[in-house]
């Protein structure tokens, strides 16, 4: 059992370094250098060449890629993501406080969704191409259909324009404290959860309707074992688990999710920061970025393995 | 085949989906056969309301509105079809190559898959737009490469339950080489597979370019977009709020659509599986 | 058939159940049914998959699967409408307490994620209505008396953690938690091996003669039912066409579908051995060969396995049938994929002709890969469903002989007419045609590269008894014709009796047993070899001794 979930954090570690190496690869190796992504194709011919030469010197940049990349990967062991190109700012500083606000948004979102989700696609399997499944069914596609910023964008005519109950755009500042921004968000909550709990729905729902499908359910069936135990106590954990193996996909949904309903609200987390950078081609800043949410991923990943762990014996070995 | 397509239209979801995609692809098609002005141009005073003129006015910097909302669906449509024909193509092909060959091959593809499912789809566009500039290539190049990953998991699961088949093993026993078999006896056992796995491809990546659209990421002005006419729209939201709401509705219904026909389609060969994972 | 005087415990009359089709209309799978059961009565239904069998079975308990529903007539246990148009309070409460049921597959029965101990208590708090403590005793006792080794330390484990047997014994005593007065079997057996089929089958005697409860046995092996009931009700397609005595529908049956049944049954009559040809030069020689299923992850995890296979030595000779006996687990399939050069050896040689064999099948020159071909199991998925008979027939022919269309065509046609398929099949898929026919195509495609040596896996048995026979009379003709050398890997002992003069008995990869069918199966050596015979001739014996 030990392990095994050593097995899996190692798993996930090793993953998280090959995915710094690709990010790092991807912005600075495969197109050029640092300096070749942040100015732009007019500004680098304007510059003289010797002074593009003492830039690159300055910024580490004439060293061979290998050694850049370790230098890269040893930063970010140590999490540092080194200095913005131009204005020189530490990287850590710039995004620290967008992650945390971004993952107020998610914990928001996933705390309202999984029981929502839960009682839905439950219930949805439950009832089977019955009406309720079928409406269920139907509005899970809608939901997953349309795209967030339309959602968000509908949202605020509905309920900042139409009726003023909430502000179209967060007042709150990046660095002011949690409890503040969180009672600002109601509405960017609001727009990721409809995705969020249609996305989740369906993946328990399947799980659900092929768990009700089981030999060991029917055999409770005709054991008389009442349905709520033979739903929750033993259809549900076995619906749990194959659906806990999609977590990575919903984790990396809810990234993406979260960075378009930041832009529509102008809500202070990653995906404003994301946005900013890319415009202004800010490469480390992109680069921490993208590690920041990977990690996201790969944490609620590892999470997932080890409930699995938990849930299904059979994978204790 | 036509008991497919009578079971296809006896639902009513399936047949509305249909009808949606169908009415979609039309406009698009014809598009520029039937804008009433230049999409391109500055005709007029910048957001006009809607008028006998401008049937649904101008927008912000002047330019017929409705022209724009006809031509917005186009570039979008095509390299959301693009995207989701290289995914569905490569990631068929590599997805039974990695199920036929299994070993060293198969375990670097799927941790490379499985890494890249980590990164999410607008990060990982990104990147690229930063290293390798906004171009139209760069963006269906990258949307291909997302949308194939998802391709690869499910159509090697199922190259793996086509490898377990007699007719693989007689093939083999025969001495037939690997790329022969796969063509031969494994790909048309997957059409419908991959078939469900093009639209539902398609249609994500129809998400995936208007939401980069609208943040910015995707598509450039002045191109007609959805994604980008929503964007711009969201200055006016209070005094033109038409100029939100008829991007967003075109951009919902015809991914509603998709969706919907695909599951049909989906249902109708008997693919209930892939409701699961589907649209990721 | 009620003894006169005593209440019947079921009442079936005309009982009819649907399935729904993919048009929404209702299919009926158990039509007209009409029959009775005694209290303590030990009642077997037996037919082929899709008879009804088990919708049957379900019924008795009013349950009905989804998309099942009743479609007419009456089903009564005592005074309770098993068969009303929704499932009533009634119906539910006799559920576990008075009817319970033990399903086919122990493994997937169980809740994968839930200790065996739990399971038993759940049904005995909640069926029987026992306190924590009583219910903890009471599943103690019942795992005891399923003849289960320290239930203790047993309960505390998870069904994956269990054998076969041992996962059928805690269904069986959960089964039984409530004292149920009739428990309805559903192929209770068909998932364990012989030696363990025997040992639940007296298991559930013995708590049928301790208990008095009525029994519905359902199963497909007449071996079964002779072992444990009195009377047996035989199905075919959703009718009951024989009710009777089981000595009286075994000696005289009186429809010609359990006739067929019954023939299908292994009877050693030394009259019919099947009978060897002379020995003649050899053709394949496996010596000590050895294989395991191992495959190192990335990381770690190298399993120490027991040996899939393990110093198997044979001899084939020209032209000679030789039946390789053993169960599912035995290592019998993987014998026959070593040889076609699907899955390469550990250890051992093979030789072919003399000369050795490569393993693997691509190193092996065409003309080896011509001359040893092979048959699989399941008819459907060893054609290609995207491709007609011709052309799965074809593709042999032009790949190992180079011949163009119109002449593979001819030889197509002429290979299909040697198994009783006229030329308009060639045009046909897969799908458009019975099994048995499809399993004739997959035989004349091995031939039309017409091997020196064929292996058949099971090719009978996803099989209706009532084809088995038919397509092993064509396998054996054109065997005849060409004087290639067979291997038939089969669990069935009745097809070895039938087409296999000699014989290897497979157990846990080794061979237990090898020599002349005749006197294997006359005078077994081995105790498996014993057991197997035991269990699969019982019917056959009794219709002999009726």
């Amino acid at each position: 059992m030990l392990s095994a979930v050593l097995r899996r954090v190692f798993l996930s570690l090793l993953t998280l370094f090959f995915l710094a190496a690709f990010i790092f690869a991807a912005t600075e190796i495969l197109p050029g250098d640092a300096l070749d992504v942040t100015l732009s194709a007019d500004e680098m011919a304007m510059m003289p060449p010797e002074r593009l030469a003492e830039m690159k010197r300055d910024l580490g940049l004439d060293r061979p890629a290998v050694e850049r990349l370790g230098a890269f990967l040893l930063g970010v062991a140590q999490l540092d993501f080194g200095r913005t190109i131009i204005s020189r700012a530490p990287v850590v500083d710039i995004v620290a406080y967008p992650l945390r606000n971004s993952l107020l948004l998610a914990g928001a979102v996933i705390v309202t969704a999984l029981p929502l989700a839960l009682i839905l696609g439950v219930s949805a399997a439950r009832w089977y191409r019955r009406p309720l499944d079928n409406v269920v069914s139907t509005g899970v596609i809608v939901g997953y259909s349309v795209p967030e910023f339309v959602i968000g964008t509908f949202l605020v005519m509905l309920f900042a324009v139409t009726w003023p109950l909430f502000p179209a755009t967060i007042t709150a500042s990046t660095r002011d404290p949690a409890l503040t921004l969180l009672a600002a968000a109601p509405l960017p909550v609001a727009t990721i959860l409809i995705g969020s709990i249609a996305y989740l729905a369906r993946i328990l729902r399947v799980g659900m309707v092929d768990a009700l499908a089981s030999d060991f359910v029917e055999r409770l069936r005709l054991m008389g074992v009442p349905e709520w135990r033979v739903l929750l106590l033993h259809a549900l954990p076995a619906a749990v688990v194959p659906s806990l193996m999609a977590t990575a996909l919903y984790a990396a949904a809810l990234v993406s999710g979260i960075v378009v309903v930041e832009l529509v609200f102008a809500y202070p987390g990653l995906g404003q920061e994301l946005v900013r950078a890319v415009t202004r081609r800010e490469v480390h800043v992109i680069q921490a970025i993208a590690l920041a949410s990977a990690a996201i991923v790969v944490v609620f990943n590892l999470l997932a393995d080890l409930a699995i762990l938990a849930l299904d014996p059979r994978t204790r070995m | 085949m036509g008991i497919t397509i009578r079971r296809l239209l006896r639902r009513p979801l399936t047949a509305l989906g249909i009808v949606l995609v169908l009415v979609h692809l039309t406009v698009a098609l014809i598009a520029p056969s039937i804008v009433p002005f230049d999409p391109f141009k500055l005709l007029d005073a910048p957001l006009e309301p809607p008028g006998t003129t401008y049937w649904l006015g101008t927008d912000e910097l002047g330019r017929d509105f409705l022209s724009r909302l006809l031509m917005g669906g186009r570039i979008a449509i095509v390299a959301s079809l693009a995207a989701g024909f290289i995914a569905t193509l490569g990631g068929g092909l590599l997805g039974l190559a990695m199920a036929y060959y299994r070993g060293p091959f198969d375990d670097v593809v799927s941790r490379i898959v499985e890494m890249k499912l980590a990164i999410p789809s607008i990060l990982f566009v990104s990147l690229f737009v930063t290293g390798f500039g906004q171009s139209l290539a760069v963006l269906v190049f990258v949307m291909a490469v997302i949308k194939m990953m998802g391709v690869i998991r499910t159509v090697r699961a199922q190259g793996i339950v086509l490898m377990e088949q007699g007719y693989v093993k007689v093939a083999q026993m025969r001495g037939e080489h690997g790329p022969a078999i796969i063509l031969r006896e494994m790909l048309p056992n997957v059409a419908d597979l991959l078939t469900v796995e093009f639209a539902l491809r398609t249609s994500s990546a129809l998400l995936l370019v208007s939401a980069l659209s609208f943040l910015g990421l995707g598509l450039s002005p002045p191109t007609p977009d959805w994604g980008l006419m929503i964007h711009d729209g969201l200055q006016s939201i209070r005094s033109e709020p038409w100029l939100i709401l008829a991007p967003a509705l075109c951009i919902s219904t015809l991914v509603i659509g998709l969706n919907f026909a695909t599951e049909g389609i989906a249902d109708a060969v008997g693919l209930e599986a892939a409701r699961g994972v589907a649209g990721h | 058939m009620a003894l006169p005087g005593t209440e019947p415990l079921v009442r079936c009359e005309s009982l009819s159940i649907g399935y729904a089709d993919a048009d929404g209309g209702l299919v009926p799978v158990v039509s007209d049914v009409s029959f009775t059961i005694a209290p303590g009565e030990a009642v077997g239904i037996v037919g082929e998959s899709g008879s009804g069998k088990s919708t049957l079975a379900r019924a008795l308990l009013g349950y009905r699967r989804a998309g099942s529903a009743f479609l007419g007539g009456r089903l009564f246990y005592r005074d309770t409408d098993m068969a009303a148009a929704t499932v009533t309070p009634a119906v539910v409460a006799l559920r576990g307490t008075a009817v319970a049921m033990v399903p086919q597959n122990p493994l997937a029965s169980l809740t994968f994620h839930m200790p065996v101990g739990r399971q038993v208590v759940e049904v005995l708090r909640t069926r029987a209505g026992l306190g924590r403590a009583a219910a903890g005793d009471r599943m103690l006792e019942l795992l005891r008396r399923t003849g289960l080794p320290e239930p203790t330390e047993l309960a505390r484990r998870y069904p994956h953690q269990l054998s076969g047997g041992q996962r059928q014994r805690v269904v069986i005593a959960a089964a039984l938690a409530c004292n149920p007065d009739l428990l309805v079997l559903d192929e209770p057996t068909t998932a364990l091996d012989k030696t363990t089929e025997a040992q639940v089958l007296e298991l559930v005697a013995d708590l049928r003669r301790d208990s008095g409860a009525a029994l519905v046995l359902v199963t497909h092996d007449l071996n079964v039912v002779a072992r444990v009931c009195e009377r047996v009700l035989v199905m075919k397609d959703g009718r009951i066409v024989e009710d009777g005595p089981v000595g009286r529908v075994f000696s005289r049956p009186r429809t010609a579908y359990a006739r067929q049944l019954l023939g299908a049954a292994l009877l050693i009559d030394p009259q019919r051995a099947p009978q060897a040809r002379p020995r003649t030069a050899e053709l394949l020689s496996l010596r000590d060969v050895a294989f395991s299923h191992a495959r190192a992850g990335w990381f770690g995890r190298a399993p120490a396995v027991r040996r899939t296979l393990d110093q198997i030595s044979v001899d084939v000779g020209r032209g000679e049938v030789l039946g390789v006996i053993g169960e599912s687990g035995s290592g019998k399939t993987t014998l026959g994929l070593l040889l076609a050069g699907m899955l390469t050896p550990q250890a051992g040689a093979i030789c072919f002709e003399g000369h050795p064999l490569a393993p693997h099948v691509a190193d092996r020159t065409r003309d080896q890969r011509r001359r040893i071909q092979m048959v699989f199991q399941d008819p459907l998925s060893s054609l290609n469903p995207r491709q007609t008979v011709g052309s799965a027939l074809i593709r042999p022919l032009r790949h190992f002989f180079g011949l163009d269309c119109t002449a593979a065509h001819e030889r197509t046609a002429a290979l299909l007419a040697r198994l009783g398929m006229g030329p308009e099949y060639l045009d046909r898929f897969p799908r458009q045609l019975s099994g048995g026919q499809q399993q004739r195509v997959a035989i004349a495609r091995a031939f039309a590269a017409e091997p020196d040596l064929l292996i058949c896996d099971e090719i009978t048995s996803a099989l209706d008894a009532s084809v088995q026979a038919q397509v092993l009379d064509h396998l054996l003709e054109l065997q005849r014709g060409s004087a290639a050398a067979m291997l038939v890997i089969t669990h069935d002992l009745s097809v070895i009796w039938k087409v296999a003069p000699r014989v290897i008995v497979l157990k846990d990869g080794h061979i237990v047993e090898q020599g002349a069918t005749e006197a294997v199966f006359g005078h077994p050596k081995d105790r498996y070899t014993a057991d197997l015979l035991e269990s699969a001739t019982l019917a056959a014996r009794l219709v002999a001794t009726a």
